[in-house]
């Protein structure tokens, strides 16, 4: 049929270069996973254990469940919440007051999220009003942090019930809660922003937003439900980790923000809005996850992880923007 | 007359704010002195100017603080040399990787936010690496003395830094390459299209971020004469939130260096004044975040506002008859 046709091949050659590199871009971050799990269980010993595949995907929780939350507000145009940190806290602390209070776990993990909810839609109400996201994060983090020293005196909040421990510990089969959960979690997340409307408008707004309103979206309500998949996500990791870590201080993982945005590109996200997939973030997580697990394994010290987690992240976010320049242009 | 009228209100908003933060602060706690505020130019306002510069070339540099915090570890490492040297070689080091970072952005059409997420962790990483990941002090303790004399109500510290964004608002105003950088925050493509080369503002913005980020963190260790791996690592919220307060505009293009010393004007004294009243440091954080939202919104509202009155006007202009529309 292409042949009859009198036009240039060379349009249709285009387009079929793209179609390949896109496919290379989408699937790049699997195959290197893949290849780095294959390595690592040559070259380390202790890697192919079940012990550390447990500790990966346990580090991966936390982080992925985030990444993949916030992969909605990165799609939609509003770039990241710089707030993370402060509300895991904050929810850290209401699940800890509201579980020593009912003496129920359930209770508390619904106070917990509903908690970063309504912190989340207030931001989401007031970016959505057309303020920068990364301002209005950036002050209610701040706000929220202050708050929650200022509340706890600064001091640590600590639970003295084990049932609340529960969520990090129940492991059915073997696997733990917090990986199901952010399987669970993850699968809802792509449902939700591939194949319902409600995604459609997201990644419509993210790609143009003049368009998005000019076609009867309206970009306050599709921005609220970005913050608000955002704060469930948020509130559900805040549960996981406090039951994990079973006391909080407010000054607590200070690098929880920047690793979950750097998930989110490793991802492959766009942070122009529009193109990308909370699927990504999981494994962008998952990358990081293991990277990090590996020089630990091998006794590397924390500085010169640092150090290449950078390289790795700086190379990564490099290669897919010249992949995606490759497939627009 | 006109043109100092038209100064005061261009900065009234952040203007009002900064008196009613500094009376606040004296009816309060009567021992309050303002002028101590200015100590907190180092690190916080070249860290602020340091920021502010790539937010008019449009742009975000995230890595600024571990940039600080690296330039202090290098300080305190080659102080053998003497500090002064020490500190000369941080700083041009430091802003020559800045101007490669920003070399490397032109050169791939990156988006900096994600490019500098990057190197926040890559140069903190550097900064332990050169600290042997431990807190490392000089050698000669008596090397920071040089630091401490007194001119009127400046030290060495904060008159370096004045001079610094005394300095950089001349560039910005008054030169080309400043100039082009406004362009190139507001209107990139018609800049690019009017002759305004693109990679060489690139360049010069993360230079300047990289140098502002490299003196204040090594005049940091330099006057405390010790390094951390994670030292400064707040700068860079309180940073952003000090440019932003004093009104420089995220979406670039807009903003000077009188807005960055109002803007940090307001936070340090905040802080200080509050951490003289024997509050701890995460009082005056909720304090910043507050300030910060409501900055925002008051500069939202006053946005909506003026165009609401801009489109009533245009409204009574158009009484006349609608164009006609070309025929399609």
């Amino acid at each position: 049929m292409t042949t009859t046709l009198p036009t240039p091949t060379q349009f249709q050659e285009r387009a079929g270069v793209r179609r390949a590199i896109n496919r290379v871009r989408t699937s790049a971050l699997p195959i290197l996973i893949i290849a780095v799990f294959l390595v690592a269980s040559l070259l380390v010993p202790q890697f192919l254990t079940v012990g550390t595949i447990r500790a990966i995907f346990l580090a991966t929780a936390i982080t992925g469940i985030i990444a993949a939350a916030m992969t909605a507000i990165t799609i939609s145009g509003n770039l990241f919440s710089l707030g993370v940190t402060a509300t895991v806290v904050f929810s850290a602390m209401i699940y800890f007051w509201t579980g020593e209070a009912t003496g129920s776990m359930w209770i508390a993990a619904l106070g917990a999220i509903l908690a970063s909810v309504v912190l989340g839609l207030i931001q989401g109400f007031i970016v959505g009003l057309g303020l920068n996201p990364v301002v209005v994060t950036l002050a209610a983090g701040a706000i929220i942090y202050g708050a929650t020293a200022i509340i706890t005196g600064g001091e640590v909040v600590q639970a003295h019930s084990r049932e609340l421990a529960l969520f990090a510990t129940f492991s059915p089969a073997g696997v733990p809660l917090p990986v199901i959960v952010l399987i669970v979690f993850a699968a809802i997340a792509w449902f939700l922003t591939e194949h319902t409307r409600l995604g459609r408008h997201l990644h419509l707004l993210g790609a143009n937003r003049e368009t998005a309103r000019n076609s009867g979206i309206s970009p306050m309500f599709t921005t609220i439900w970005a913050f608000l998949a955002f704060s469930v996500g948020l509130g559900v990791a805040a549960v996981l980790q406090a039951s994990q870590t079973l006391q909080v201080q407010a000054d607590n993982f200070p690098d929880l923000t920047m690793n979950v945005v750097a998930a989110v590109l490793v991802g492959g996200t766009a942070v122009t809005g529009g193109d990308g997939s909370p699927v990504r973030s999981v494994i962008g997580a998952l990358f990081i996850a293991t990277i990090t697990q590996i020089m630990v394994l091998v006794g590397i010290p924390q500085g010169t992880r640092l150090f290449v987690l950078g390289l790795v992240v700086v190379a990564l976010v490099i290669t897919l923007h010249l992949l995606r320049k490759a497939t627009t242009r | 007359m006109r043109s100092v009228r038209a100064w005061f209100l261009r900065y009234a908003l952040q203007l009002v704010v900064l008196v009613l933060v500094v009376a606040s602060m004296y009816a309060l706690y009567p021992n309050f002195r303002v002028e101590a505020t200015l100590e907190r130019l180092i690190p916080l306002g070249v860290i602020a100017a340091g920021l502010a510069v790539t937010m008019i070339a449009g742009e975000f540099d995230l890595s600024i603080a571990s940039m600080a915090a690296f330039a202090g570890a290098l300080t305190v490492v080659l102080s053998g040399l003497g500090l002064i040297l020490a500190v000369i070689i941080a700083v041009v080091a430091c802003t020559l990787l800045g101007m490669l970072q920003g070399w490397a952005i032109a050169k791939l059409g990156i988006n900096s936010l994600v490019f500098t997420v990057g190197t926040l962790v890559l140069i903190r990483g550097a900064t332990w690496l050169v600290c042997g990941g431990l807190s490392i002090s000089m050698d000669d303790f008596t090397a920071s003395d040089i630091f401490l004399g007194r001119f009127l109500f400046l030290s060495p510290l904060s008159g370096t830094a004045l001079a610094i964004l005394i300095g950089l608002g001349i560039f910005l105003a008054r030169t080309r390459w400043g100039r082009e950088l406004y362009a190139l925050g507001s209107a990139r493509q018609e800049a690019i299209a009017a002759g305004v080369r693109y990679k060489r503002g690139m360049v010069v913005a993360f230079g300047i971020s990289a140098g502002c980020g490299a003196v204040g963190g090594a005049l940091t260790s330099g006057l405390s004469g010790s390094a951390a791996p994670s030292a400064l690592e707040s700068m860079l919220v309180t940073g952003i939130a000090a440019a932003l307060v004093g009104g420089i505009a995220l979406a670039g293009g807009r903003g000077t260096m009188v807005n960055v010393f109002l803007g940090f004007a307001i936070i340090a004294t905040l802080s200080s004044g509050l951490a003289g009243m024997g509050l701890k440091a995460f009082v005056s954080q909720l304090f910043t975040g507050i300030f910060l939202l409501l900055i925002v919104l008051a500069e939202y509202v006053i946005r909506r506002v003026s165009d609401d009155a801009r489109r009533r006007r245009t409204k009574r202009l158009g009484d006349a008859p609608e164009p006609v529309p070309l025929p399609a």
